[in-house]
């Protein structure tokens, strides 16, 4: 099993009435920033960063990072900056990025640099994770939302063109227009950086994954629509004649460890209260859902698919902590607890990819660091031996 | 608010078939509708249409009108929809086009002024206004910009039927199917063309201006540089009006574009 660990980064020095006073009420898009205070933030970039290389030291197999754009709930909107920086700071672990955000990238040649320089500085480390990013990212960048599935793809094969393709060639698609691309600087990994895909279920884009052999990575989804999105997965790819195993899924979760269950319990309340208005102080529908962002076609394919609905309505941020904690949607407790919630998790799920999401929102720094060691000393070599017991294979060990 | 007086039917422009109400007698008005989609045989059209045949389609990629693959941008509906005029053989037709299809039957004008008879624009988009911005109706959500769009719209006997009336669900994917049409049509540059204003200038057909003086998507102030960029252009000012002057004074409007079709 593949082991990465994830936070948002999120800047969380603002109160929940300075959500619920902005423009509609919103945490994204158009929160104002001037809640922002760059000396607090200098701070926390620098000791964001220091957990992940403490995570490397650690023993995690990968630091998974990702990105949105006009919000306090991720501080990552430059994420290849911090992978950069990450590159060359860590030594060992897997970079995994999930992921870019394509369809707001008016320049996918230049984003296929980036990533190279990423994987030349990291020798060979980066797993490069490519999304349609929420709605958010659409206005933030002013994309039309129509065009996302489109530009998604079309720079996703311009990537993977260039960075398989001998150049100079040329490329006239429907939304990019090269005269020579031939980028000199191409990845250290052959053919290219492994490709993973995250999201939260669309069944085009898991279909999509699926004929692509890219393992998808499900982000806090009920294990009842997990094991349904599998089953579609599968379906897409038996069609192009292969059969998926564990390494060909991964899982996303909220994971907090402390001595005692009472303490995690207390502390990963931090969860959800720093993200203030992620779920509790609601964002308007069309922030995450602009018109065209998802056509009528694909929502009526969509329906046609048997894709049971979440269980918790409103999702992890908002059903109530005790429901969301109860359902082990997030598990909190002392490493005993956290093992046994996470093998019964695991034993449903399948992953050959695990993702445990240790902190965010108003967790502080030390209880950060504190859940990291108990996961260092106590939950990483259980994960381990409950890998092999399952037969968890990740997509290092076998190909997807 | 319906009557018997016009018919509907589907008729097929450039392989995509449209959906257009029609109704009246007379010299042809082409009605191109906005934002909100085909509102039906309203008020207005019924009064214009006793000196008047009224032609109101549904745009294509709108309700039940179909979109032609290429059909990207404004000015691509604006060449779509002189191709209609050729296929209807609208000699000489006047347009009335209220905010996105104000637009549309704007760039109409700059691309094919002498197969037109006249031009109202009615609080319409396409042209930059130099104070404040256009309103997003995109970012402020139907029901807000719905809001936004009347002064006073308890005065509106159409209004809870038009605006507030619970829809069937396949109605609701009609709507739904305008507002991804729009998007793609005006995203960006948000409801403008850099270059409109500058092409408006070589306009010569009688023009009218109709603007609601309390219009808060499009200030009036986007209007009276229309008017200045269309030499001898009317401008006639709605007081007591938001964004649809046609939908919330039926009759001061038809009383204008009946008297702009006269004094043609």
């Amino acid at each position: 099993m593949f082991l990465m660990r994830f936070t948002e980064r999120a800047y969380f020095h603002y109160t929940e009435e300075d959500v619920r006073n902005s423009y509609r009420s919103a945490v994204r898009l158009t929160f104002p920033n001037s809640h922002f205070d760059p000396e607090t933030a200098a701070d926390m970039y620098n000791y964001y960063l220091d957990e992940y290389e403490y995570c490397e030291e650690m023993g995690f197999d990968g630091l998974m990072l990702n990105e949105h754009h006009n919000t306090p709930t991720c501080m990552g909107a430059a994420m290849n900056l911090e992978a950069a920086i990450l590159a060359r700071a860590t030594k060992n672990a897997k970079i995994v990025l999930l992921g870019n955000p394509l369809p707001i990238s008016d320049n996918p040649v230049r984003m296929a640099e980036e990533l190279a320089e990423i994987d030349l500085i990291s020798r060979g480390r980066l797993v490069s994770g490519f999304v349609r990013g929420t709605g958010v990212e659409s206005w933030a960048t002013n994309t039309n939302p129509v065009h996302n599935r489109e530009r998604f793809q079309e720079a996703h094969d311009l990537i993977i063109k260039t960075w398989t393709t001998p150049g100079p060639f040329r490329w006239e698609g429907r939304h990019f227009e090269y005269r020579v691309v031939n980028p000199f600087v191409r990845p250290l990994q052959d053919p290219h950086p492994p490709v993973w895909v995250p999201g939260s279920a669309s069944p085009e884009t898991m279909i999509w994954a699926a004929q692509h052999h890219y393992p998808y990575v499900f982000l806090e989804a009920d294990p009842e629509v997990v094991g349904d999105a599998k089953a579609i997965y599968a379906e897409a790819a038996n069609e192009v004649g292969y059969e998926p195993g564990p390494q060909n899924f991964g899982y996303l979760f909220r994971v907090h460890v402390q001595d005692t269950d009472e303490k995690a319990y207390e502390v990963g309340k931090g969860f959800l209260s720093g993200n203030a208005g992620v779920g509790r102080v609601p964002m308007p529908p069309e922030y995450m859902n602009p018109p065209g962002y998802t056509s009528i076609e694909g929502r009526r394919r969509s329906s046609q698919i048997n894709l049971r609905p979440d269980r918790l309505v409103g999702g992890v941020d908002s059903a109530g902590y005790d429901r969301v904690v109860g359902m082990n949607r997030i598990v909190v407790g002392n490493p005993d607890t956290v093992i046994r919630k996470l093998r019964e998790v695991l034993s449903v799920i399948r992953p050959g990819i695990l993702a445990v999401w240790t902190n965010d929102g108003s967790i502080s720094h030390e209880d950060s660091m504190r859940c990291l060691e108990l996961m260092d000393s106590d939950v990483l070599p259980a994960l381990r031996e409950i890998g092999e017991e399952l037969e968890l294979p990740g997509p290092f060990e076998v190909a997807p | 608010m319906t009557t018997t007086s016009f018919v509907e039917e589907f008729i097929e422009v450039g392989g995509a078939k449209i959906h257009l109400l029609k109704g009246g007698d007379g010299p042809p008005l082409l009605f191109l509708h906005s934002i909100e989609g085909n509102l039906g045989w309203l008020p207005w059209m019924e009064e214009v249409s006793k000196s008047a045949t009224v032609y109101a389609p549904t745009h294509p990629g709108f309700g039940r009108s179909e979109r032609p693959e290429f059909l990207e941008s404004v000015s691509d509906m604006a060449r779509f929809y002189l191709w209609m005029t050729q296929e209807l053989k609208l000699d000489a037709v006047t347009l009335v086009g209220h905010f996105l299809g104000g637009w549309i039957a704007a760039e109409m004008a700059t691309m094919s002024p002498g197969s037109l008879g006249g031009l109202v624009l009615v609080d319409a988009a396409g042209v930059r206004p130099d104070t404040c911005e256009i309103a997003d109706i995109f970012l402020l959500g139907e029901e807000e910009t719905t809001r936004l769009s009347f002064h006073d719209a308890p005065s509106v006997p159409e209004y809870s039927d038009l605006f507030e009336r619970e829809l069937s669900t396949e109605e609701r994917e009609l709507k739904v199917r305008g507002r991804e049409m729009t998007t793609r049509l005006c995203w960006k540059p948000y409801m403008y063309d850099r270059s409109l204003e500058w092409l408006l200038q070589r306009v010569d057909i009688p023009t009218l201006v109709v603007w609601g003086a309390e219009d808060r998507i499009i200030p009036p102030s986007a209007g009276n540089r229309i008017h200045e960029a269309i030499a001898g252009s009317n401008l006639e000012v709605v007081p007591g009006c938001g964004h649809l002057p046609h939908v919330e004074k039926p009759g001061e409007f038809s009383g204008m574009v009946l008297r702009h079709l006269a004094s043609d």
